[in-house]
C-alpha cells in the first residue's frame, strides 16, 4: 500500500525523464551528433548519480515551502503535478516539472489551511526569472569563447566536430547529473517528510533513507529517459533558434552550470566564506533555463532568427503550469480526502508548534522490501548494460569484417 | 569516444589526398594540352595515363570518404553538402580525363594560328579549377576565407567563357578554308576544355553557400 503511494512520484519522475532529458541531450540527438542509445544510457546513469549524491540541497527548500505531513497528501500532490506535466507534454506545450510541483504544494497549503512560506516562495519564483537570465549570460560568454577558439585555431572541420561530439557527451553527462541533483526534489521531495527507512548498508558505504528515495526517483527518471524521451529529443533541435553543434554544446553547458549552481551546497558555502551572499538551494526548471540559454545565443547572433511566437507560448506555459497544477492538486485532495477517506495532511499550526508528520517509519520489513527492490533494479541494470556492451561489440566486429571484405573485393 | 578514434584522422588524410589528386590532375591536364599542341604525342599519352591513374584514385577516395562519413556519422548536419562537393570536385577530374580521351581518340588537327589561343584557353580553364582547390581546402580549415578565394574562380571562369567565344567566332567566321566537319570538331574540343571551368564554377557556387552555412 505504501509503495502504491509512491507510484505517483515515480510517474512524475518518469514524466520528468521523458520531458527534461531532451533539454540535456535533445540538441545532440536531434542533430544526430550523438545516437539516442548512447545519450539515454549516459543520461540515465548521470541522473541517478546526481540524485543520490547531491539531491538533498534543493529538497530542503521545497520542504520549507510545504511540509507534506501525510503520505496520502504527498501521493495526491505528485499525481496532480505528474498529470499536469503529462497532459501539457502530450499537447506539445512547454512545461516545467518544478513549477508543477510548486503549484501543487501551494494547492496543498491552501487545502489544508497551512500558510505558504512567502520567503521560500519568493526565493523559488525569483529563480524562475534569474535562472534563464543567468543561463543566457553564461551561454553568450561561452559561445564567444568557443567561436574565438574555433576561429583562431584554424582547426579542421572534422576534428572540431569530433571535439564537439565528445564535448556534447561530457557536457550532457554533467547536465544530466545536475538535472538529477536539482530536480529530484520535484519528484521525491514531497515524500521525504513521510518516509523514514533504515539506512541501506552496502559495506563500503551506506545509503540514507532520503538517498534511497532519491535512488528510486532517479531510476524512475531513467526509465522515462529510456522509454519516452526519444520523441521529444528528435523534435527539440532548432525550435526556438536553429543551433549549430557548438551552439548546442554551449547551451547544454550553460544550463548544466546553472542547475549545478542552484544545487551545490559546497559552492554556496564557498560564496559565504568569501563574503558573498549564499546561493539559494532551489529546484530550478531545466526547461526554463535552457530557453534562456538558447535565447542568449539567438540574441548574440542578432535576434533575427528567434521564433518569438514560440517564446510567447512558452511564457503562457510558465504562467499556466503552476496555476493548473495547484487547482488540480486542490480538487484532487478534496476528492481523495472526502471520497476515499484518506488522510491528506492537516494544518500544522492547529496541531501544535511542531509539525506532526505521519511517517512510514522504521518498519523493518518495509526497509527490507526497499533494500531488495533497489538492489534488484540496480543489479538487473548492470547485467543489462553488460549484455548491451557484448552485443554492441559483436555488431561492430561484424560490421568491420564486412567492410574489410567489401574493400578487398573492390581491389 | 569519438575523440579517441582514428576515423577523423583517416578522413582528413583522405580528403587532403583527394583534393591533391584534383590539383595534380589539373597540372597534368595543362602539360598534356601543351604536349598535344606541340604535337608531342608520346608525352601526351604519358600525361593521359597519369590523369587516368589520378582519376581512378580520386574515385576510390571519394567512395571511401562517403562511406566513412555515413557509417561513422561524421558532420551529420553538413554531410550531404560535403559529399556533394566531393562529387562535383570528382566531376572536374572526370571531365579532365574525358576531354583528354576525346582528344586522344579524335586527334583533331589544330590550325597553327589557333595553337596559342587554345593553349591559353586550356590554361585559363585549368586556372579556374586550380583556384577552386585552395577554397575547397579552406572550407575545412578556415571557412571565413572561402568567399575571398572564390573571387578568382569567378574571374577565370568569365575569362574562359570570353576566350572560348572568341575562338569559336574566329573558327566559324574567319577560317573559311576549314570544312564544317573540322569546325565542328574544334568546337567540341573547345567545349570540352570550357566544361572544366564551368564545373569549377558550379563547385564554387556550392562552396560559397556551404561556407556561409558553416559561419552562421
Amino acid at each position: 500500500m505504501i509503495l502504491l503511494f509512491l507510484t505517483s512520484g515515480l510517474f512524475l519522475g518518469w514524466s520528468l525523464g521523458a520531458n527534461d532529458a531532451s533539454n540535456v541531450f535533445g540538441s545532440a540527438v536531434g542533430s544526430k551528433m550523438v545516437s539516442f542509445r548512447k545519450a539515454a544510457i549516459i543520461a540515465s546513469l548521470a541522473v541517478i548519480l546526481g540524485a543520490v549524491l547531491q539531491g538533498a540541497g534543493a529538497s530542503d527548500t521545497l520542504g520549507k515551502l510545504g511540509s507534506i505531513n501525510a503520505i496520502g497528501g504527498a501521493f495526491t500532490l505528485a499525481l496532480a503535478a505528474a498529470v499536469t506535466v503529462y497532459v501539457m507534454t502530450k499537447f506539445s506545450l512547454p512545461v516545467s516539472t518544478t513549477q508543477a510541483i510548486v503549484g501543487a504544494i501551494i494547492g496543498w497549503n491552501l487545502f489544508t489551511g497551512n500558510n505558504t512560506d512567502t520567503d521560500t516562495l519568493t526565493k523559488i519564483v525569483a529563480t524562475w526569472i534569474t535562472g534563464p537570465v543567468i543561463g543566457a549570460i553564461f551561454s553568450i560568454l561561452l559561445f564567444i569563447i568557443v567561436i574565438k577558439i574555433k576561429k583562431s585555431s584554424r582547426i579542421h572541420l572534422f576534428r572540431f566536430e569530433t571535439y564537439i561530439k565528445t564535448g556534447l557527451i561530457i557536457v550532457g553527462a554533467f547536465g544530466a547529473y545536475s538535472l538529477g541533483a536539482n530536480n529530484i526534489a520535484n519528484v521525491m521531495g514531497v515524500f521525504l517528510p513521510s518516509f523514514n527507512l533504515d539506512p541501506l548498508d552496502l559495506g563500503l558505504f551506506s545509503i540514507s533513507s532520503s538517498q534511497q528515495l532519491f535512488l528510486l526517483g532517479g531510476l524512475a527518471i531513467a526509465v522515462g529517459i529510456i522509454t519516452y524521451s526519444k520523441k521529444v529529443m528528435d523534435t527539440i533541435g532548432g525550435n526556438i533558434v536553429e543551433l549549430s553543434p557548438e551552439g548546442a554544446m554551449v547551451v547544454v553547458l550553460a544550463q548544466s552550470v546553472v542547475l549545478f549552481i542552484f544545487s551545490s551546497s559546497g559552492l554556496s558555502n564557498l560564496f559565504q566564506k568569501i563574503g558573498l551572499p549564499p546561493i539559494p538551494m532551489v529546484p530550478v526548471s531545466s526547461s526554463q533555463v535552457i530557453v534562456g540559454c538558447v535565447i542568449g545565443i539567438g540574441l548574440y547572433k542578432g535576434a533575427r532568427n528567434i521564433n518569438f511566437k514560440l517564446l510567447g507560448e512558452i511564457a503562457i506555459g510558465w504562467l499556466s503550469t503552476p496555476v493548473l497544477s495547484g487547482l488540480l492538486a486542490f480538487f484532487s485532495l478534496f476528492f481523495v480526502k472526502n471520497i476515499f477517506g484518506i488522510d491528506v495532511g492537516h494544518n500544522i499550526s492547529s496541531v501544535g508548534s511542531l509539525p506532526e508528520i505521519v511517517t512510514v517509519t522504521t518498519n523493518t520489513s518495509m526497509s527490507l522490501i526497499f533494500k531488495y527492490l533497489l538492489l534488484g533494479i540496480v543489479a538487473s541494470g548492470i547485467v543489462a548494460a553488460f549484455l548491451y556492451y557484448l552485443f554492441e561489440r559483436k555488431k561492430n566486429r561484424e560490421f568491420r569484417l564486412s567492410e574489410e571484405k567489401f574493400w578487398k573485393n573492390m581491389k | 569516444m569519438a575523440v579517441f578514434k582514428r576515423t577523423t584522422k583517416n578522413l582528413i588524410i583522405r580528403i587532403d589526398e583527394f583534393i591533391d589528386n584534383i590539383d595534380l590532375g589539373l597540372l597534368v591536364f595543362r602539360e598534356a594540352m601543351k604536349a598535344y599542341l606541340e604535337k608531342d604525342f608520346d608525352s601526351f599519352e604519358r600525361h593521359l595515363k597519369k590523369v587516368d591513374t589520378l582519376e581512378n584514385s580520386a574515385d576510390r577516395l571519394q567512395r571511401e570518404i562517403e562511406n566513412d562519413m555515413i557509417t561513422h556519422s561524421v558532420l551529420p548536419q553538413h554531410r550531404e553538402e560535403v559529399v556533394k562537393l566531393i562529387d562535383v570536385l570528382d566531376e572536374i577530374i572526370d571531365s579532365v580525363k574525358s576531354s583528354l580521351n576525346e582528344i586522344d581518340i579524335e586527334r583533331p588537327e589544330i590550325p597553327v594560328s589557333l595553337n596559342k589561343n587554345l593553349l591559353s584557353l586550356a590554361e585559363t580553364s585549368a586556372n579556374t579549377a586550380e583556384e577552386l582547390v585552395p577554397a575547397a581546402r579552406a572550407y575545412f580549415r578556415a571557412p571565413y576565407t572561402v568567399r575571398e578565394k572564390l573571387l578568382r574562380v569567378y574571374y577565370f571562369e568569365s575569362e574562359t567563357d570570353k576566350m572560348a567565344l572568341s575562338i569559336k567566332k574566329s573558327i566559324f567566321r574567319e577560317m573559311n578554308d576549314l570544312d564544317l566537319a573540322r569546325k565542328n570538331q574544334l568546337r567540341y574540343m573547345i567545349s570540352h576544355i570550357e566544361n572544366i571551368s564551368d564545373l569549377a564554377q558550379k563547385a564554387a557556387d556550392m562552396l560559397s553557400g556551404m561556407a556561409i552555412k558553416i559561419i552562421i
